[in-house]
């Protein structure tokens, strides 16, 4: 019996590992280990053996279907691999032809400008404040120290509504409202972004265009407050290499003023047509806040002192994406606004 | 302004070259704009004076000039083809080798077999702008200045020498708009000295000037003071090569002597004069006074002006002769037979000066000086200056005395302030001694008394009055690259913004998400736009704030919609082919209280977008299926929900620009939302869009009231739903959401979810019917439901379909 065992382990070895097709192992499985199957015949006639030889030759079997069900097992995974190769290898994609996408929208670049530069003064701990775009003479020029007559009001061209109410020219008017809703002296850290107009539409100016303004106020704030703040603004909006250059000014709202160029995005301060061979950019004013707009607003200029800066958004963007035409920002065409 | 840098040179004396000057000057806030080589290029022009004139033997048209150019006895021939010559003038001459403008190169040349050793050269030959060149020379050949010597170099007589700065100054810095002022801040800067003009006035008339002339100002707010001199004996003739050249840096044209010392001594000193014919003043009068209505003068420019009582004019006993500050009068001109001149020195209000010269269109040298105010303490310095120049170049006799009228008396400011104050402004820590050595080179007057630094502010600084001015002037002068760069104490909590700026950058986000690109629009409108809207001659939204200044006839209004803007974006674009388009702005709408507007007009925010075109985008595996009202009306939805909108009401109305019968309004809590609808067909005729477009428009204050940002969260269901699908043939005229609403009150609170997923008219249904399939989903929160238990529920809500709207269940 042991004899009928090891020739049916040496016809299941070399057998086994033949079979073509899991078909053809299944029926080598029934072969061996069906209930007609050799094995099972052994199985049978170990009845007619001794007590003492019967556990024996009982294990002898269960060991040897054991090994032939892993044979069988590992064949099974060969076929089943193989037949898996084949049909990969006949199943493919042209990967070249183009992706379903789905529609994307896409944020205006003004907008997202403005959500950098919010960002970056959020962090900074500046609230974000907005004010009426139709908004008082007394706002828009008298509480920012610019009487009737004033000269410096020529450097605005203004449209009007009624003698009395204007379309605003800057954000600054923000900053008298924004003194004028909380207590005297209280500390004020805010930027207003929004919509400004003045009579200008060229190739370079169009009438309505987007500001962004800052003013602080606390107890000793400095012109060196205003260097570090507006040095970070520039260095997280243009980058750590941009350089920034504080230039003497006026502003009436302002006292001393300065604005503020960074050294040329396009050449890095070499000169080129953009920064008309300067090496500089202007890109905001700024200034301390005079003490006559804090009178105006009930703030005290021996108790706090301020600093308050204004840019403009388009120039901002136009910097940061290079663009060369202010009129593409309201033309609204889809292939300008897709690229964004 | 313009000044040179050899003009510059005559009061303090420096080597820093032109752009190493104009960038300290820049860097301290008087910023230098452009920087002018005057005669760049040009090369061995000498002045020659012209000693004989023929006419060239083999052509009519030439003359042969024999030509003294300082090397008599030798002289040399040159041949011209200009007429406008005498012997005796004196004319540049370019020699051989010379260079002229746009490249020229001279040589000898032969013209008819006679050489000519040189050219004589035109103003445009010299490169010399037109407008500083007079009428008379622009055509010939250039004549020189009489005083000019043979031999001299022509560039340096004419000024081509010498290099021009133009400033970009600031209102504030009235003092900086004369060459001494500008001295004074070059001074400051390099550290030199000022040297000012030397006073040297003879007073040799016969009368006195006073007795001559008598001054009244009616107004003195107007006119803070009126000086002024008579000059005897006046011949008005040409001036000298340096005052020409000097005038023609500035970038005027010379006139004559009397003139052209105003203008210089303008230019020098920043005090404009006014040189009147005094045999034309009647009675020798000058009144300061307002413009009588209806009040008419004739400027020096022959304009023939209406003058309005807002004006300020200087008359003589009779009529106005001069528009204060502005422009003198034609009819008391200064003429080649003047022999009495009555010089003005004057200081007028400038806000006054401001409006005159805005109300005519008339803006010269003088106004822009007036308009920022003067040096109103110093004028006679400035008159003297005048007169002692003409003096100087025999042009007149000056009479003793000066006529000065001073109502509005000017003392020097004094400020008192520490070193302490200006440094903590400026964040830095100059010691006193700096501080006060930078405000003595700028010319104030400072002592100090222990801490304090006391300032006496001079006269020619009308723009520093406190001491934040005082803080400005040592931080320029000590450099803003010299101030450190510090972080603000204070608050380090992070900003915030208004829930609504909140709500406003959520719905972009989404609507990005969505496929939607946003545009922005002016915020101008035009009437016609309403009427293509369609919008009823009643309708509010017609009450548009008309702007006084318009910035063209397009925009004369501001909007009151934003459906204008958005429906022009898209025909924009239709015609550069962009043809699938979801767009939308968010932005502001301008709605008045009242028309005039009384008060400032409401300005809430609006959203509104349009879709056309295909639904996906051109490619081989999409659909090539148009968007239709139902992406529109999904992309609202999706927005709804994402903003926490929920349960909002849909029903059919109308709306502005809408189809009235493919139009949804949004409605919650019983109030208008917005609105989703198919354009029009009126409508995109009217924006001349040949395709159909679905617009929605919602009103973003209200969706800030009702939006919930972050919801409460649910828990997810711990046992299996149970799907159904029911379809159910109905009349035509019952909606989608009646039957769906029905669904639901039947349905009973297992009822998880209702969603219609199929809508059918045709063959397969009686006319007049439709078969809605709804997918439903019942769920329990405590145990698994049974199938005979939805079964049930299911039989319930056909029955009351079937009851409600006679509906039968389809098989």
């Amino acid at each position: 019996m042991e004899q009928q065992l090891r020739q049916l382990r040496q016809a299941a070895i070399a057998e086994l590992p033949q079979a073509q097709s899991l078909d053809a192992l299944g029926d080598l499985r029934v072969k061996y280990l069906g209930k007609k199957g050799s094995l099972t015949a052994i199985l049978r006639g170990i009845g007619g053996l001794g007590p003492d030889e019967r556990p024996r030759i009982g294990q002898l079997v269960n060991e040897l279907r054991a090994e032939i069900e892993a044979l069988i097992e590992k064949k099974a995974d060969e076929l089943k691999q193989a037949s898996l190769a084949v049909k990969i290898a006949a199943d493919t994609l042209d990967v070249t032809l183009p992706g379903r996408r789905p529609p994307l929208g896409h944020k205006h670049p003004l907008t997202l400008t403005l959500e950098r530069i919010k960002s970056v003064f959020m962090r900074m701990g500046f609230d974000i404040v907005e004010g009426p775009e139709v908004e008082t003479d007394y706002f828009n020029f008298e509480a920012l120290n610019l009487p009737p007559d004033h000269p410096a009001r020529d450097m605005q061209d203004t449209f009007y509504i009624t003698p009395d109410i204007l379309l605003r020219t800057h954000t600054s008017p923000v900053e008298a409202r924004t003194m004028q809703s909380v207590a005297p002296n209280s500390p004020v850290r805010i930027i207003s972004p929004g919509k400004v107009y003045r009579v200008d539409y060229d190739a370079t100016h169009s009438p309505v265009f987007h500001q962004v303004e800052g003013l602080v106020i606390d107890k000793g704030i400095s012109f060196a407050d205003l260097k570090g703040t507006l040095n970070q603004f520039a260095k997280e909006i243009f980058g750590n290499d941009v350089k920034l250059r504080f230039r003497p000014s006026f502003f009436p709202f302002t006292e001393p003023s300065a604005e503020v160029d960074i050294s040329c995005v396009m050449c890095a301060g070499k000169g080129c047509r953009t920064c008309k061979g300067t090496g500089w950019l202007e890109i905001l004013g700024s200034g301390m806040t005079h003490p006559r707009v804090l009178e105006m607003s009930n703030f005290d200029p021996e108790q706090v002192s301020g600093f308050a800066f204004g840019m403009g958004v388009e120039r901002i963007a136009m910097l940061v994406y290079g663009i060369d035409d202010l009129r593409l920002f309201y033309d609204n065409d889809l292939r300008f606004l897709a690229q964004f | 302004m313009r000044t040179s840098i050899n003009w510059l040179k005559e009061y303090t004396s420096f080597t820093e070259t032109p752009e190493k000057l104009a960038d300290m000057l820049t860097m301290a806030g008087v910023p230098v704009e452009n920087i002018e080589y005057r005669g760049e290029g040009l090369e061995k022009v000498v002045a020659g004076q012209i000693t004989d004139i023929t006419v060239h033997p083999n052509a009519d048209r030439l003359f042969v000039c024999r030509m003294d150019i300082g090397v008599m006895p030798i002289p040399i021939y040159v041949v011209t083809g200009a007429t406008n010559l005498k012997v005796g003038n004196i004319v540049p001459v370019a020699l051989p080798g010379a260079k002229l403008a746009g490249g020229l190169e001279i040589g000898i040349a032969d013209f008819r077999g006679i050489k000519s050793y040189g050219m004589l050269c035109s103003a445009d030959e010299l490169g010399m702008d037109a407008k500083i060149v007079p009428p008379e020379l622009r055509d010939g050949i250039y004549i020189l200045p009489a005083d000019t010597k043979p031999g001299d170099d022509a560039l340096a007589v004419l000024g081509l020498d010498d290099v021009v700065l133009e400033f970009e100054l600031t209102p504030n810095r009235a003092d900086c708009f004369n060459t001494v002022g500008l001295a004074r801040e070059v001074a400051a800067l390099t550290g030199g000295t000022l040297k000012r003009p030397m006073r040297m006035l003879r007073e040799e008339g016969r009368e006195k000037a006073t007795d001559l002339v008598s001054v009244t100002i009616e107004d003195p707010s107007l006119c803070p003071r009126f000086t002024g001199r008579v000059f005897q004996n006046v011949r008005i003739g040409p001036s000298p090569a340096w005052l020409q050249r000097r005038v023609q840096a500035a970038g005027m044209r010379p006139i004559s002597n009397v003139v052209d010392v105003t203008n210089f001594v303008m230019m020098e000193l920043g005090q404009p004069m006014h040189a009147y014919d005094y045999s034309l003043l009647a009675k020798g009068r000058i009144i300061v006074r307002r413009a009588r209505p209806g009040e008419r003068l004739t400027t020096l420019d022959g304009v023939k002006r209406q003058l309005t009582p807002d004006m300020l004019v200087i008359a003589d006993a009779v009529q106005a002769v001069g528009l204060a500050g502005v422009m003198g009068g034609l009819a008391t001109e200064v003429s080649a037979s003047t022999h009495t001149v009555f010089l003005e020195a004057a200081s007028f209000n400038g806000a006054s000066i401001r409006r005159t010269s805005k109300a005519l269109g008339l803006r010269s040298e003088a106004s822009i000086r007036m308009e920022r105010g003067l040096n109103t303490a110093d004028i006679v310095r400035a008159l003297d200056r005048a007169a002692e120049l003409l003096a100087e170049m025999g042009a007149c006799t000056v009479c003793p005395e000066v006529v000065d009228v001073y109502p509005g008396v000017q003392l020097p400011r004094q400020i008192t302030t520490t070193a302490a104050r200006i440094n903590a402004r400026l964040g830095v820590d100059l010691p006193t001694a700096k501080m006060t050595d930078i405000l003595r080179r700028l010319g104030f007057d400072v002592e100090t008394k222990a801490e304090k630094i006391l300032v006496t502010v001079p006269t020619w600084r009308n723009d520093v009055g406190r001491f934040d001015d005082l803080s400005e002037e040592v931080a320029r002068i000590w450099g803003y690259d010299n101030i450190p760069a510090t972080t603000p104490v204070g608050s380090a909590k992070p900003g915030t913004q208004s829930y609504t700026q909140t709500i406003a950058d959520r719905t972009k986000d989404i609507l990005a998400g969505l496929g939607f690109s946003e545009i922005i629009t002016f915020s101008f409108s035009h009437p016609s736009v309403y009427d293509k809207l369609n919008l009823p001659d009643d309708s509010g939204l017609r009450a548009a704030i008309p702007i006084l200044n318009p910035i063209t006839d397009d925009f004369p209004t501001m909007k009151t919609t934003l459906l204008g803007g958005v429906l022009q974006t898209v025909a924009g674009n239709l015609s550069r082919k962009n043809d699938d388009l979801r767009i939308y702005e968010l932005g502001a709408v301008y709605l008045p209280k009242s028309l005039p507007l009384a008060e400032l007009p409401a300005e809430p925010p609006v959203l509104c977008g349009a879709l056309c075109g295909k639904r996906a985008e051109l490619a081989w595996n999409q659909g090539r299926e148009a968007v239709d009202f139902y992406d529109a009306k999904g992309a609202a939805e999706v927005l709804l929900e994402k903003l926490g909108i929920g349960g909002c009401e849909v029903r059919a109305g109308e709306y502005t620009a809408m189809h009235p019968g493919k139009t949804a309004l949004f409605h919650k809590d019983g109030e208008l939302l917005g609105a989703v609808g198919e354009a029009h067909p009126k409508v995109l005729d009217a924006f001349g869009i040949g395709r159909k477009v679905y617009l929605f428009e919602f009103d973003v204050t209200r969706l800030v009231k009702h939006a919930v940002l972050v919801g409460a969260y649910r828990s997810l269901p711990r046992f299996p739903a149970v799907a159904r699908d029911l379809a159910v043939i109905l009349p035509q005229t019952v909606t989608a959401a009646q039957a769906a609403a029905a669904i639901t009150a039947a349905g009973g609170d297992l009822l998880a979810g209702v969603r219609l997923f199929d809508m059918y008219t045709g063959e397969q249904v009686p006319a007049g019917s439709k078969s809605l399939a709804f997918a439903l989903t019942f769920q329990a929160p405590d145990r698994t439901l049974t199938d005979s238990e939805v079964d049930g529920y299911c039989r319930r809500i056909v029955a009351r379909l079937e009851e409600s709207f006679a509906a039968k269940l389809r098989e």
